[in-house]
């Protein structure tokens, strides 16, 4: 029987030289940069190469580790602007993005799961068709409403408003979903013994819906963390800049200072991989689950 | 909230110190980086020591949103007093409205005169004079002083110095630039008086003389070999670089990334026997101080921008900025006289022309470079692809001025 | 009101809403007509006041001669407070009557500081008349009118010599007050007369439905009609005393400038005083006639447009008014009403994020949709959008484009301008895109979800690694390592002895590179869905086709693949509509090189409105993209939900 068993199923070997293969590949653009960051130049060359450069001298090129190991990107990214302001102004427009955010699209998926009302189907059309709006264009609109309109240019509330609401649909749709295989019978037991509708919600629906939640706010959280076209354009003040802002310096126009690129970029992204790999034991469960049934 | 403290606070400090007027505030965007901004900054400094009634702040701004981000906020009030831009997006900001504010009326002749008159060109728009020119960037040769002894004075010597330096097989050319970027093309082309709109922004790229310019650079790929096949910028570094280029032509932007191992020299461009013996002349990319429109202290603003381009301010942005003020008389100065790479790129400037201002413009470079393409890669005649062009700049201009 | 509340009533209350809604909007529409043709008229007034000032400027030229004539002038001329003469020529003020220019400030001088807004305005009407001139339309207001406050207008024209502008005459002037606002009486008689009309009616028809609604009909149209008739004549009326009154200002400044004239000795062409009356191109209306009078035939037209604008607006009330009548009186809001608060609960559950929703998604895409009916562009932004309507030949210039291919003489090669070869390209890019995301996340997690696989955490987080770093990064990473001289690629090519690719020179490598990056970026997402998908896959399932004999590949096909399907269909969609719209990597990339070959529909849309300063048609150019994700969604959704059934 366990003879048979092992014969029908695949050797492992393989399986685990196609998955090393895989991630090398998948993680090669990552050593690179840590390789550029520390190589304390602004080169994209991982090493000089002399004038006629044999095989060797290219594959010394190619694997990424720096000729000599320094840390002076970091110093300069960090020391010649305010980056560590920006990235605590990215940080905080995110986590109160995601607070918003989780906040609306909780709210708003509980009704669609739970509720029966009118305009329940086109609602929820209407957030899946949002999702299809090229947003590239929505910057001088968006700039009306919240710099003249609202007043809040140079302020991180605008950035928030509009973080929130942008990631909103995306949430409601999979939380939706996931509320959706929710038995309701937990919740009709819950108001025969006399508990109010808040208590329900906060008590027993959402803890259970806790990886769908979790990926809301990572959601949310990641949205924030990388827009850089509104936030620049929104804020008039160099104190106010978030992190994408401040990383765009390196390369924009004629000349690329990859080394400060590459330091601020591993800083920049050191948090939001940090939420991602504590969240990530949700990501499977969230997304599939019911989640992404629609 | 920011507004209404400030506000606040303007009246107590009314109320309390009564004599002193508060200090005029003055708020400047620009996209420099590294040496430049801290000159501007130094600059800045220097001034608000110089008017204690007057206070410059400076905000740095990514270059890739700058643009947007003045098309965004300057015309909706919510701008700087003064920006720093180079002259492609001019006459955009100015058809856009309420963005730009014209200065004439502040301008005295000895203002005018201090600055090299075709950089102030580059400022005017319709007549209108719009900014003060703040510094230039324009290409010209550069060579490999072991490779080329003499720089040539014109194109014979050109053809004859390239060719003894191209060996195909080896990799090695003599003249190695960008050819099928119009911008670097437009050198070539001026020298024939080439031009691309004629008076009242009417697109006239197919004129003969720019077929001319076309039939020249197929001279230098075809008959005189003296070119490399892919000429993009990656390549002509990389061949420089490695000592397999002689000559290349190229702007201030690139001396940066030259190897430490090559010795290079700077030269004006050559002449073209061709074209009646006219120099190249190359396009200038001039960045200018503009005044906001909806500033509300123009006469301030008019007031900062004067000094930034006045002879000391310039000094600071040529010596630590490594800029070219466009202001004729920092070059008297011993120490950027004594710069060779600035004194290079003042004597090529004089043949310079301004890149043309007009909105119109960024409709011409996508439809230019399809010609370059196609006129190098031999899938098209000069005459051909230039009337091509002529029908999509027309069609697209047509578009913007259909009522 | 409650299903018990009687049809009366209903009607009642529909037949109110109605009139006042017909009312209230007859009568801003006449209110706004009243506004319109008075302010026409006062502009039209001021401008022949301008022009007449002009002429006299020209006949008079400079110096002494202009000062008198215009001292002159304005004595004779009381709407005027003041009128200067600017010449550009040295920049000196000609001549000025402002009290404030005497004594050590009266002209001839230079302008001082404080006045650079009268200069600004020389340069922008020359500049204007010279744009004119060249470009053979008339485009640019070649005069400026700016309100003053206080009911006075400031306007100025330029002043010419040999056809060339050389400065300008700007006057002052008062114009007359708007008129107020008619009388409420019409309107409060157009809704309680048939309100009181229906009321009488109702008593005697009882509770029946129809015949209530036939009355409360034939109340309301009454009313308006009437209503209507009374607008019609009183607009009528209006547009012929304008008429009158701009006539009157023609002739009267017509003799003026001859008394003027002749008090000075200065020649003025015997009075064709009618050429006066242009409008802001400096071209004539041709509403008067040479010698000052009114052109019947013309103002008859005139007055035909007017009334044919309120028989419009009248139907159009009318319509609107009769659906609220109908909505009101056949129980339409009580419905509305029992509805909300039935279902209170839940619309303040949805309240907030729809409320969001609305004023930063959903009206910016309106506002989008709007203004890609319009021509705005770099040139008319500050013109309202009435003005610029083209209804829908942005989309006819977009959709009707059929020319991707162009043949020359050295063969044939693609307009990569054009919309049909951006889509299929961008087709292209979203299906291998998809396809290798899908292909390799797919068969990854089937590695990863093999029983008792060793290390099996570890692959996962690492290989999820691309999804967490913000994207913007990683495409400037790839853009990097593809670098045609220093990029890793290229060295490692080189390494194995092949030639070092310039990538992005060309189409095909070009999109190549855009695509690695994005296959490198979006694979973890398929990767994580589908391995969620084959966990909750029972095992028993496989054990029992095992003992039924099913090879491995009849396993995969007959249980793996259709449970993977619930879960992998709205993946690839929400994929689709990402991967379509995905401007980051591309922009970043390739930056739509060689020559915007590699653009996708996105990319192509935003370098429309921000490069060829085109936003009308970028506008479009967005709702038709945005109109095709909808069908493909809607299409897709159908398919997917067919075949699962």
């Amino acid at each position: 029987m366990t003879g048979s068993r092992l014969r029908d199923e695949m050797p492992h070997g393989p399986l685990h030289l196609i998955l090393v293969l895989a991630t090398l590949l998948t993680l090669y653009p990552v050593f690179w940069v840590f390789s550029i960051a520390f190589s304390g130049k602004q080169s994209l060359a991982i090493a000089d190469l002399p004038a006629n450069p044999r095989a060797i001298d290219r594959l010394r090129a190619v694997i990424p580790w720096p000729e000599k190991i320094s840390a002076s990107n970091f110093v300069s990214v960090m020391t010649d602007q305010p980056f560590a302001r920006w990235i605590l102004n990215s940080a905080l427009v995110a986590i109160f993005t995601t607070v918003l955010g989780v906040f609306l699209a909780c709210t708003a998926a509980y009704a669609f799961s739970r509720f029966k009302f009118p305009g329940r189907r086109p609602g929820m059309m209407a957030f899946l068709v949002s999702q299809m709006f090229p947003g590239t264009l929505m910057l001088i609109p968006l700039y009306i409403i919240i710099v003249q309109i609202l007043g809040l240019g140079s302020s991180r509330i605008g950035l928030i408003i509009v973080y929130a609401t942008t990631s909103i649909p995306f949430s409601v749709w999979m939380l939706k979903g996931y509320f959706d295989t929710i038995p309701k019978e937990l919740e009709e037991a819950a108001v025969i013994e006399g508990a109010s509708a808040g208590k329900i919600f906060w008590r027993i629906v959402l803890p259970l819906a806790k990886p769908a939640v979790a990926i809301t706010a990572l959601f949310s959280f990641m949205t924030s963390w990388n827009e850089f076209i509104l936030a620049a354009t929104f804020m008039d003040k160099e104190n106010m800049y978030t992190a994408p802002v401040g990383l765009r310096f390196f390369v924009g126009g004629f000349s690329q200072q990859w080394g400060y690129f590459a330091a601020g970029s591993i800083i920049v992204s050191i948090p939001v991989v940090l939420l991602f790999l504590y969240l990530q034991k949700y990501l499977v469960s969230g997304l599939t689950a019911g989640g992404v049934k629609g | 909230m920011e507004s209404l403290r400030r506000v606040a606070a303007a009246a107590l400090t009314a109320l309390v110190a009564a004599p002193a007027t508060a200090a005029t505030e003055i708020v400047v965007w620009h996209a420099y980086r590294a040496e430049e901004k801290a000159a501007l900054e130094k600059v800045a400094g220097a001034y608000n020591a110089a008017h204690p009634n007057t206070h410059v702040s400076t905000l740095a701004v990514p270059y890739d949103a700058f643009a947007d981000k003045i098309s965004a906020a300057v015309p909706r009030g919510k701008g700087p007093d003064v920006f720093i831009y180079a002259q492609d997006r001019l006459g955009g900001w100015i058809e856009a409205g309420n963005t730009v504010e014209p200065i004439d009326f502040f301008i005295d002749k000895d203002t005018k005169d201090r600055f090299i008159p075709t950089t102030l060109e580059a400022m005017t728009y319709k007549g209108t004079v719009y900014g003060l020119p703040l510094n230039y960037k324009c290409i010209t040769l550069i060579y490999n002083k072991k490779l080329v002894a003499n720089p040539p004075k014109d194109s014979d010597e050109l053809v004859a110095v390239a060719k003894k330096n191209t060996d195909k097989a080896a990799g090695r050319f003599g003249l190695a630039y960008a050819y099928s970027d119009y911008y670097y093309h437009a050198a070539l082309q001026n020298a024939f008086g080439g031009h691309v709109f004629e008076a009242g922004a009417k697109p006239a790229i197919n004129n003969p003389d720019n077929a001319k310019a076309l039939e020249y650079l197929l001279k230098w790929l075809d008959k005189d070999q003296i070119l490399p096949a892919e000429p993009s910028t990656a390549l002509i570094t990389a061949l420089f670089n490695d000592g397999k280029a002689a000559m290349i032509f190229n702007g201030p932007w690139f001396l940066g990334e030259i190897s430490k191992n090559i010795d290079y020299g700077l030269a004006p461009l050559p002449k073209i026997k061709e074209a009646g013996n006219t120099p190249m002349k190359p396009w200038m990319t001039v960045e200018g101080a503009l005044i906001a429109a909806p500033s509300k202290n123009k006469d301030a603003a008019y007031d900062f921008i004067k000094y930034l381009t006045d002879k000391p301010a310039g000094i600071v942005m040529a010596v630590e900025g490594r800029q070219s003020p466009a202001n004729k008389a920092v070059y008297a100065e011993p120490k950027v006289a004594g710069d060779a790479v600035l004194k290079s790129f003042r004597d090529q400037v004089e043949v310079a022309i301004p890149m043309p201002n007009l909105p119109e413009m960024t409709m011409v470079w996508s439809p230019a470079t399809t010609v370059m393409n196609s006129v190098t890669r031999h899938s098209a005649s000069p005459k051909a692809a230039l009337d091509s062009a002529q029908a999509a700049i027309s069609k697209d201009v047509a578009g913007l001025r259909k009522k | 009101m409650t299903a018990g509340t009687s049809h009366r009533l209903r009607f009642l209350v529909g037949v109110a809403l109605a009139a006042l809604l017909g009312a209230a909007l007859l009568r801003a529409f006449v209110s706004g007509a009243s506004r319109q043709i008075a302010d026409e008229a006062e502009e039209r007034k001021a401008i022949v006041t301008l022009q007449a000032a002009t002429s006299l400027a020209h006949s008079a030229g400079d110096g002494d001669a202009v000062r008198k004539v215009m001292a002159a002038w304005q004595a004779r001329t009381p709407s005027v407070s003041q009128v200067r003469v600017f010449l550009a020529d040295g920049m000196r003020l000609e001549a000025s009557t402002a009290p404030g220019d005497a004594g050590e400030r009266a002209a001839p001088r230079r302008l001082q500081r404080e006045e650079k807004p009268l200069y600004d305005r020389s340069q922008r009407i020359a500049a204007a008349a010279q744009t004119n001139r060249e470009e053979q339309q008339a485009r640019k207001a070649e005069i400026e009118a700016a309100p003053l406050g206080g009911g006075r207008l400031s306007l100025a024209g330029p002043v010419e010599k040999d056809r060339a502008p050389v400065g300008l005459v700007e006057i002052e002037t008062a114009l007359q007050p708007t008129p107020r606002t008619p009388g409420w009486s019409g309107f409060l008689l157009a809704v309680i007369a048939p309100l009181a009309a229906f009321a009488l009616l109702a008593l005697i028809i009882g509770e029946r439905r129809l015949p209530l609604l036939l009355a409360g009909v034939a109340c309301v149209a009454v009313s308006l009609f009437w209503m209507g008739r009374a607008a019609a004549a009183q607009i009528a009326a209006e547009q012929q005393r304008a008429a009158q009154a701009v006539a009157e200002r023609v002739r009267e400044q017509g003799a003026v400038t001859q008394e003027v004239a002749r008090a000075q000795g200065l020649k003025t062409d015997p009075a064709a005083p009618g050429i006066w009356d242009v409008d802001g191109f400096r071209k004539p209306r041709g509403l008067i006639a040479a010698d000052g009078s009114v052109d019947a035939q013309r103002l008859g037209l005139q007055m035909k447009e007017a009334a044919g604008a309120v028989r419009k607006t009248l139907l159009a009330a009318g319509a609107l008014s009769l659906v609220l009548l109908l909505v009101a009186g056949l129980g339409g809001f009580s419905a509305v009403g029992a509805t909300l608060r039935r279902h209170r609960q839940a619309y303040l559950y949805i309240a907030p994020a729809m409320l969001g929703m609305l004023a930063l998604v959903f009206f910016p895409f309106a506002y989008g949709v709007t203004l890609s009916f319009t021509d705005s562009n770099l040139y008319n932004t500050s013109r309202p959008l009435s003005e610029i309507w083209v209804g829908l030949r942005n989309y006819a210039d977009i959709l009707g484009d059929f020319g991707f291919v162009k043949r020359s003489e050295s063969g044939i090669f693609l307009n990569y301008l054009n919309f049909y070869w951006t889509l299929l390209f961008t087709i292209l890019w979203t299906v291998t895109n998809v396809a290798i995301g899908v292909t390799s996340g797919l068969i990854l997690a089937l590695i990863l979800n093999t029983k008792a696989l060793a290390l099996r955490p570890l692959y996962r987080v690492l290989l999820i690694l691309p999804w967490a770093m913000p994207n913007y990064i990683t495409a400037l990473i790839w853009k990097g390592m593809f670098h045609q001289q220093f990029g890793v690629i290229n060295q490692l090519l080189q390494v194995f002895g092949l030639p070092a690719v310039s990538w992005f020179d060309r189409p095909a490598t070009s999109f190549l590179t855009a695509l690695v990056t994005n296959g490198w970026l979006s694979f973890p997402f398929m990767m994580v869905v589908s391995l969620g998908a084959l966990q909750s896959i029972s095992a028993d399932l496989y054990e029992a086709a095992r003992v039924d004999g099913a090879t491995r590949w009849q396993q995969f096909k007959a249980i793996t693949l259709p449970s993977l399907k619930p879960a992998l269909v709205p993946a690839v969609i929400i994929s689709v509509v990402w991967t379509f719209n995905m401007f980051n990597i591309i922009y970043l990339v390739t930056g739509g090189e060689p020559s915007s070959s590699t653009e996708i529909l996105v990319t192509q849309a935003y370098k429309f409105a921000f490069e060829r300063y085109r936003y009308g048609y970028a506008a479009a150019y967005s709702t038709v993209i945005f109109g095709i994700l909808l069908v493909y969604g809607v299409i897709q959704n159908r398919v997917s939900k067919a075949t699962e059934a």
